[in-house]
């Protein structure tokens, strides 16, 4: 009999955005992820109460998945910025800053939640199209002929995670590393529709970080010693390899739904392990010379195939089994009667032992070209080793990504800084030009007045259906936004300064006065534009003269030091204008407390 | 004893008008989004109406009855629900503001309380039979004019070139206006109306292609989280939401032969209830098995494995997609053939597939025919999301079927909003079936037993039935939006009940005042943020009735004798600059609504006590 238990009713919240203790959670949590941002930012120790393991991480993929809350507004923003970090694997913080701060310069300026929507949406719009433009300021192309620039932006990846705790050059190892590893991924001569090879991740603790390697083939852990001796002996090249994904260790294949009845004196086990046997000695008799069973290998065929001389790896798992059949060139097997078609043995050249602290390895050499590889990384204990294992495989994303769209933008927070001074021009450019319309109209009535630029500007504001004081608001709100993330780069007291030429970002150490300012700054976040005699900056979230941010000079000798993924950070900007357009639109909150 | 409630009109309207200050928070344009925490801690966004009023979970009696009518209201019509319960509040405040204006004439009440009630209960029931009767003239005389005919021609239309004729575009984007919010209500209009141009049937009733996609909305859509709004997009084909089951060399070879196979194509030696008795030796010669060992059931079921992937190959098929799991062994050995098999696929992508490509599922593989094979252009693996999915795309499409399928990707950044989109999208399909439903008594109590049996098909035969009689109102008329509806209805009201007001009937009289007055509410609320614009709105239409009068009397004094059986017109008349600016919804949802709204009313006065039973819970 069903329980019966009546439905309590729901909890309702009216208008969440006015309520103070929202209010305060999300301040919070924001400043929160501020001290989480960039590569000085502050780590974070998460536990929980049960006595569990304690990681150490500033990621926003380990940090937000852990800082569940009751208010469901908190929720819902942590739910949109793990989905933009599951897609993309960077620009997480990023995203999550935005998008709180947005929320509350929208708060701040008092508008109509529809009308700061409203202006969010366009001026998403103006910055992605601006981003996309031929002639951006804030975006690098990148080349291919070189892994410079492949490197800096891994490199931006991997020193921006400060939980894995890397010296300069161990950064920089890592990064050569992971490049490396990921154009041995794109294979070379094949024709047609490019699939992209595996990178199989092996992490060793204990080992400095240096020793950390890239190997072309498959590292595979065995379990046994003591085929590994038998290597040694074996150099006849190349070598035969049969791939087994069904289980045998012996058990009962499936015939169907009905009942087995076995009566005394049958021994099953025994006929199965006959069979089995018998399959063995044909693999033997093929010359096959390494096994690998991705399931369990009974015992007496380990046996018997290593009396033969094959070298037996059991226990591989369903994941290898992938970058296994593209190394080899094996089918994987499951039948046990049917002969083995010539086809699905597959080859590999060579075998090798590797040993990697306590770990000793079977490693797998490619006979034809392959586009599979193993990076090994090293690093002291485990908590840094897992941090630097998902810091590799989201740089390796972040790679992957620069295939669709070759291009990075200006890290150190010069993008955000240098949007922000483009979108103040351009709407400052609009609304004098209404003045100058009507200034026309009233003293001169018959002049031509570039048409383009006044559709444009009527375009916007009926798009946007407000008046034109809320409009500006709006856009002081959203470059507001955008300058104070490129502010949370800073944790050490520093000041935020953007030069009035460029609009990079630059650094102020805390100790320096502004007499000596000049000397102390050398170059800009990213690193593109240095200090020059008549450069004038001023400090961020203060009031400056509109200007046409100019794009900084293409000198080919001067390379940024720090890039973003461009297909990330654009997602990502648009992630966080969503969910802050979302967040403002909720006017009603109702839990179901049942 | 029962505890007994005496239910008021006061009672009443206390409850109808929480519900209605709930709802205004997402009502017209300036309305937000609702987020809804289930009770598993899953968040859900909505603007509709119907999710928030389901969502508050109401204890009270009365509220519960309410959301029971806007239920089943948007069952059928799948639009208006917010704009139901400011009605039905509006309407039964006037309706008390007149009750309570009236003298106590009688003695026969010993409260004025229950006189109060007792003709609210009068004027609740004429306003029924009011609706009933007269409804469908005031619609054809007052408001049908002003606006204009969806016609089939229309979906194509737009296909040819997407400006030329956007009244099917205009339509959605109010709808989307009012379930989405402002900011994405293009995108989706202008997805929506090219995947009804791609699926539309040339020559075919609108209704029939509508409801092929309403059924199949589980198949043709799929939502993919984590990226912006704006890469929602149409794909050409079907995707079937699962993936390939081993990876599989793609060959270049045209076209993709492929089969929808619903058994094993590993044989089951044993059936459930069979008994396979091993070691008997006492059976002698009947039962041989007993020196028999047990693998050579497994050696034959394997063989028969390899015959049927041989047959499948003699065939040329290259895909098998499978309603259930197979066995590994299958997997490897269909590899080793070079085909590639996807299991586990949903009955409805079966169906869907099986209706783009002409062809049956079979059971058995041993049992196949040439007739049983698809031919694709291509069957590729498609990336959505963290989600591997395959993508078919059927060829010879025009020749068999006159349509284009296209999928529908819906990305949002959570599932919160991505499952708002998609119930949006489903919602402006069926408001679009119900737009084509014709306007007219005989209609309405047609639908009215159809919504008892919730049965969507049968509307299609009503469709072509009524396509004979003569309605009044043809099917696909819509009116422009933003509160013109109610103004006009309220104009029109006004002036039936000057016209019948010379004669002794009062009640009728005072019934389309409450109902003209109660229809102001809408606008009012549409324009709460500026009273201003509401002011304006109504200058405007006035000026437009006054003058589009003006005209009509003219062409009626020329052509006596037509009558005045209005069709509506086409648009080239000046209610174009209306349409445009405000957006179009449909005149056969409005009717409906309106109805739905009134009969509950009466529904909700004829109530008048509460009784409380106390049964035990088992436990």
């Amino acid at each position: 009999m069903s329980r019966l238990v009546q439905k309590s009713p729901s909890l309702c919240t009216d208008l969440p955005l006015n309520n103070s203790d929202v209010c305060n959670k999300l301040r919070l949590l924001k400043e929160l992820l501020k001290s989480c941002y960039g590569p000085t930012g502050r780590l974070k120790q998460v536990h929980n109460n049960i006595g569990g393991h304690v990681v150490t991480t500033s990621t926003s993929s380990v940090l937000l998945p852990a800082l569940s809350s009751s208010q469901p507004l908190v929720n819902l923003i942590r739910s949109c910025i793990l989905n933009h970090v599951s897609r993309f694997s960077d620009c997480g913080l990023f995203a999550a800053i935005l998008c709180l701060t947005l929320i509350e310069e929208a708060k701040l300026s008092g508008l109509r939640r529809n009308v700061s929507i409203k202006v969010n949406k366009h001026l998403l719009g103006m910055c992605s199209s601006y981003l996309q433009e031929e002639d951006c300021g804030c975006r690098v192309v990148l080349d291919f002929c070189s892994s410079m620039n492949l490197i800096t932006l891994t490199r931006s990846v991997i020193y921006s995670k400060p939980a894995c705790v890397l010296a300069e050059v161990e950064a920089l190892h890592m990064s050569k590393l992971a490049v490396q590893a990921f154009l041995l991924t794109v294979p070379c001569n094949s024709p047609g529709t490019v699939r992209l090879g595996r990178i199989v991740t092996v992490g060793v603790e204990g080992h400095p970080v240096l020793n950390s390697a890239v190997l072309t083939g498959l590292l595979v852990e065995v379990h046994d010693h003591l085929s590994l001796r038998m290597i040694k002996s074996m150099q006849t090249n190349p070598l035969r390899v049969v791939l087994f994904s069904a289980s045998l260790a012996g058990d009962l294949s499936d015939l169907g739904d009905g009942i087995i009845e076995a009566h005394t004196g049958v021994d099953t086990d025994s006929q199965i392990l006959d069979q089995l046997l018998e399959f063995c000695k044909h693999v033997v008799e093929d010359e096959v010379k390494l096994f690998v069973c991705q399931k369990v290998l009974h015992p007496v065929l380990q046996q018997y195939l290593r009396n033969h001389g094959v070298i037996v790896i059991d226990r591989v798992g369903v994941a290898l089994m992938e970058p296994l059949t593209l190394l080899t060139g094996a089918q994987p097997v499951a039948t046990l009667h049917t002969t083995i078609p010539a086809k699905a043995y597959g080859t590999v050249r060579s075998l090798s032992v590797k040993e990697f602290g306590s770990k000793t390895m079977l490693h797998l050499q490619p006979a034809a070209e392959s586009a599979v590889c193993t990076m090994v990384v090293c690093h002291r204990n485990e908590t840094m080793l897992s941090e630097l294992k998902a810091v590799c495989q989201q740089a390796e994303h972040v790679l992957r990504l620069t295939l669709k769209e070759p291009s990075a933008l200006l890290g150190g927070g010069c993008t955000e800084t240098h949007l922000a001074a483009f979108i103040r021009n351009k709407v400052r450019f609009f609304t004098s030009l209404i003045l100058l319309v009507i200034y026309l109209f009233i003293t001169v009535k018959n002049t031509v007045i570039p048409s383009q630029s006044l559709n444009e500007v009527s375009q916007t504001l009926t798009a946007v259906e407000c008046s034109q004081s809320e409009y500006l608001l709006g856009v002081e709100g959203f470059c507001r936004s955008l300058e104070s993330v490129a502010a949370a780069l800073q944790h050490d007291g520093g000041n935020s300064l953007t030069d009035l030429t460029h609009a990079h970002h630059w650094t102020l150490p805390a100790d320096v006065t502004t007499e000596n300012m000049e000397e102390s700054l050398t170059f800009c976040g990213c690193g593109l534009t240095r200090n020059s005699p008549n450069m004038k900056w001023t400090h961020l979230n203060t009031k400056y003269p509109q200007f046409s941010p100019a794009p900084a000079l293409r000198d080919s000798t001067v390379q940024p030091h720090v890039l973003d993924s461009f297909t990330a950070k654009l997602n990502a900007l648009q992630v966080a204008v969503e969910t802050a357009n979302l967040v403002l639109d909720v006017r009603y909150v109702i839990q179901d407390t049942n | 004893m029962l505890p007994v409630e005496r239910l008021h009109l006061d009672h009443v309207l206390q409850t109808v008008s929480v519900l209605e200050s709930v709802v205004l928070r997402s009502f017209g344009p300036e309305g937000g989004q609702m987020l809804f925490i289930r009770d598993t801690g899953q968040a859900m966004l909505s603007r509709s109406g119907t999710k928030i009023l389901t969502a508050l979970r109401l204890e009270h009696p009365l509220a519960r009855m309410v959301v029971e009518c806007v239920l089943k209201h948007s069952a059928a019509t799948g639009d208006g629900s917010k704009t139901f319960i400011l009605l039905l509040a509006s309407l039964l405040r006037m309706i008390h503001t007149t009750a309570c204006k009236v003298p106590n004439v009688s003695h026969m009440y010993n409260s004025r309380e229950a006189a109060v009630a007792s003709t609210a209960r009068r004027l609740a029931k004429k306003l029924v039979a009011f609706a009933f009767e007269e409804l469908d003239d005031i619609f054809a005389m007052g408001v049908a004019p002003y606006g204009c005919c969806l016609s089939q021609e229309d979906y194509i239309l737009t296909a040819q070139s997407q400006t030329n004729n956007p009244c099917v575009q205009k339509l959605l984007a109010t709808f989307f206006h009012s379930r989405l919010g402002g900011t994405h209500s293009d995108l989706f209009s202008h997805l929506t109306s090219e995947m009804l141009i791609n699926w539309i049937v040339r020559g075919e009733h609108p209704s029939k292609s509508l409801h092929f996609i309403y059924d199949n909305l589980p198949a043709l859509h799929t939502p993919v989280s984590g990226f912006s709004i704006s890469c929602s997009r149409l794909i050409e084909g079907q995707v079937i939401h699962r993936d390939f089951a081993a990876p599989c060399p793609q060959s270049d070879q045209q076209p993709v032969k492929a089969v929808i196979l619903t058994g094993f194509l590993h044989p089951e030696v044993l059936c459930a209830g069979e008994v396979l008795q091993l070691g008997c030796e006492d059976n002698g010669t009947e039962n041989s098995s007993w020196k028999q060992s047990i693998m050579q059931y497994s050696t034959w079921a394997e063989s028969s494995l390899e015959c049927a992937i041989a047959r499948l190959r003699s065939l040329g098929v290259s895909v098998i997609l499978s309603a259930v799991k197979q066995s590994a062994a299958a997997l490897a050995l269909a590899a080793q053939a070079e085909i590639c098999i996807v299991e586990c696929i949903s009955e409805d992508e079966l169906f869907l597939f099986g209706h783009l490509s002409g062809v049956s599922p079979v059971t058995d593989c041993r049992m196949i025919k040439p007739d049983d094979i698809a031919l694709l252009t291509f069957c590729r693996p498609i990336l959505l999301g963290s989600q591997r999915y395959v993508h078919v795309a059927f060829q010879d499409l025009d020749k068999r079927l006159i349509i284009k399928p296209c999928s529908l990707i819906i990305c949002g950044a959570g599932e919160g909003q991505t499952d708002q989109y998609v119930c949006a999208f489903r919602d402006a399909i069926r408001m679009q079936l119900s737009t084509w439903r014709p306007i007219g008594t005989a209609a309405s109590k047609q639908t009215s037993q159809l919504s008892k049996s919730e049965s969507l098909h049968a509307e299609d035969q009503i469709c072509k039935s009524l396509s004979f009689q003569q309605s009044l109102m043809g099917p696909g008329c819509v009116v422009p939006a933003g509160g013109t509806f109610e103004l006009l209805l309220h104009h029109a009201l006004l002036q039936h009940g000057r016209s019948v007001s010379g004669k002794a009937d009062v009640d009728r009289f005072a019934v389309s005042q409450i109902l003209a007055n109660a229809l102001l509410s809408i606008p009012k609320n549409i324009y709460s943020h500026s009273s201003r614009r509401f002011l304006e709105t109504q200058t405007r239409l006035m000026g437009f009735i006054n003058k589009q009068k003006h005209n009509t009397n003219l062409e009626q004094n020329l052509e006596e004798g037509i009558g005045n059986q209005h069709c509506c017109r086409e648009i080239n008349t000046p209610s174009e600059v209306f349409m445009l600016d405000l957006g179009l919804e449909s005149l056969s949802c409005k009717y409906q609504l309106l109805l739905a709204v009134l009969q509950c009313v009466s529904n909700l006065l004829q109530v008048d006590t509460l009784l409380h039973i106390n049964t035990t819970s088992h436990t």
